[in-house]
């Protein structure tokens, strides 16, 4: 009676032993790369209706983010201006661009302008920018460098452990409250320079929630 | 010879799927991986969100523009009020005093401070710099850009304008005028008069001596 299994299936237990844990190891390791907000998350940029440029508007002429975004100290979110708000200048300046064409319809008819949204938290997270900016943390510590944004694009992962990572120890992203809007100010020297506890213009410790419902109601 | 061979394409294979997938932080115009699309996008409306519902009404048949354009967020109707938001008080809310002339003081609701006065400064180097500049000379950055205002922004520093009565700038954020389009909406009252407070002091701290 001739074998069942050919004599180099030998082989397959000591294949399995050997390349078993290396193949273990990348799955793990694919997972763990591709499979991380950091890879699904960072680097979205969608491609906006209007071509506005934050990098020439909050960069090179210096706007502070809360001349367009003036409900961030106010509510939870840091609303998209209305057309209203484009037209307070460009009613006189660049007044017959066609890249405006959409803001001034708008304008005049009320239509809403289909921006798409970069920073979208999953809808069982409830985020409010105003503790944050009451706290200390500036635009780009979440944002990264808008003012050098010629299309905006998501600069961090916004993930749980990145939250998490921030709010367990929140020092080094602290800076003085003026300097919140302040695109410059570099965490590396400033905020090494910085100390929030001995801030006199702190009246209280921060002190981030790390409980469940801190973040989910 | 045939297992390196094996080897070989083996790696080219996985080489070839990391190039493609590319790296972390790759930029892209696709939208994230949502894993748990219904736990991230649940049956309820974040702000500025579009609702459908709302787009389906023809723009041209609706009763009230509101209907159709889409979005979650609604409108008051016409005429109504909502809590604390009556603004009954002229002074505070309109600048003017009970005989209906602009104040040439604060409103009795506001205290002048020295909080008061770095907050105006705070919110004019927000608001009004871009256009008016830091000393209120008209030359704003924005002025300076995209070949240039059609109409030049005023000079707050001009005899004229440093004649004007307080409540005259807190009116002139509140709705705008000549080509400045009305402030209201970005800049709470409060802030408003924060803001006139510090154009008066632009003002005094530009007078030449002898016009003191």
């Amino acid at each position: 009676m001739p074998a069942i299994f050919p004599r180099w299936t030998n082989n397959i237990p000591l294949a399995v032993a050997v390349l078993g844990p290396f193949a273990l190891a990348g799955l793990v390791g694919f997972v763990w790369y591709y499979f991380s907000p950091k890879y699904t998350d960072v680097g979205y940029r969608p491609i906006q209706p209007v071509p506005f440029s934050h990098k020439l508007h909050a960069g090179d002429m210096g706007m502070d983010c809360r001349y367009c975004h003036n409900t961030v100290e106010r509510a939870a979110v840091a609303a998209v201006p209305p057309a209203a708000t484009c037209m307070n200048c460009h009613s006189l300046v660049k007044t017959d661009s066609p890249r405006l064409k959409l803001v001034r319809d708008s304008f005049e008819t009320g239509e809403t302008i289909p921006w798409v949204r970069v920073h979208q938290l999953p809808d069982f997270a409830f985020f409010d920018h105003r503790p944050h900016l009451a706290a200390g943390v500036g635009c780009s510590s979440c944002h990264g460098r808008i003012d050098q944004m010629t299309i905006v694009e998501m600069d961090q992962p916004l993930s749980m452990g990145w939250c998490l990572e921030c709010h367990r120890n929140p020092e080094p992203n602290l800076r003085p409250v003026d300097q919140i809007t302040n695109m410059a100010w570099d965490p590396a020297t400033d905020g090494k320079a910085y100390d929030a506890a001995k801030d006199p213009k702190r009246k209280r410790d921060v002190n981030p929630p790390e409980h469940c419902s801190g973040c989910h109601r | 010879m045939a297992r390196t061979n094996q080897i070989q394409a083996i790696a080219l294979c996985l080489g070839t799927l990391g190039a493609l997938a590319g790296c972390q932080g790759n930029r892209s115009e696709l939208p994230p991986v949502h894993l748990i699309n219904q736990m991230d996008f649940q049956q309820r409306f974040d702000a500025q969100e579009v609702n459908e519902f709302f787009q389906t009404v023809d723009c041209a048949k609706a009763h009230n523009p509101n209907q159709c354009e889409g979005r979650a967020a609604r409108l008051p109707l016409a005429g109504t009020v909502a809590v604390g938001q009556l603004h009954d008080d002229d002074e505070l809310y309109r600048g003017r005093g009970p005989d209906g002339r602009l104040l040439d003081r604060l409103p009795a609701a506001i205290k002048l401070s020295t909080e008061l006065m770095a907050r105006g400064e705070e919110r004019y180097n927000i608001y009004c710099q871009p256009c008016h500049d830091y000393t209120g000379g008209g030359q704003g950055v924005a002025t300076q850009r995209g070949g240039g205002f059609s109409v030049a922004p005023k000079n707050l520093n001009d005899p004229q304008i440093r004649a004007m009565p307080l409540g005259h700038f807190f009116d002139v954020i509140t709705n705008g005028k000549g080509t400045m389009m009305p402030y209201a909406a970005q800049i709470p009252a409060q802030d408003r008069w924060a803001i006139s407070v510090w154009v008066r002091t632009l003002q005094v701290a530009r007078t030449p001596e002898e016009a003191k």
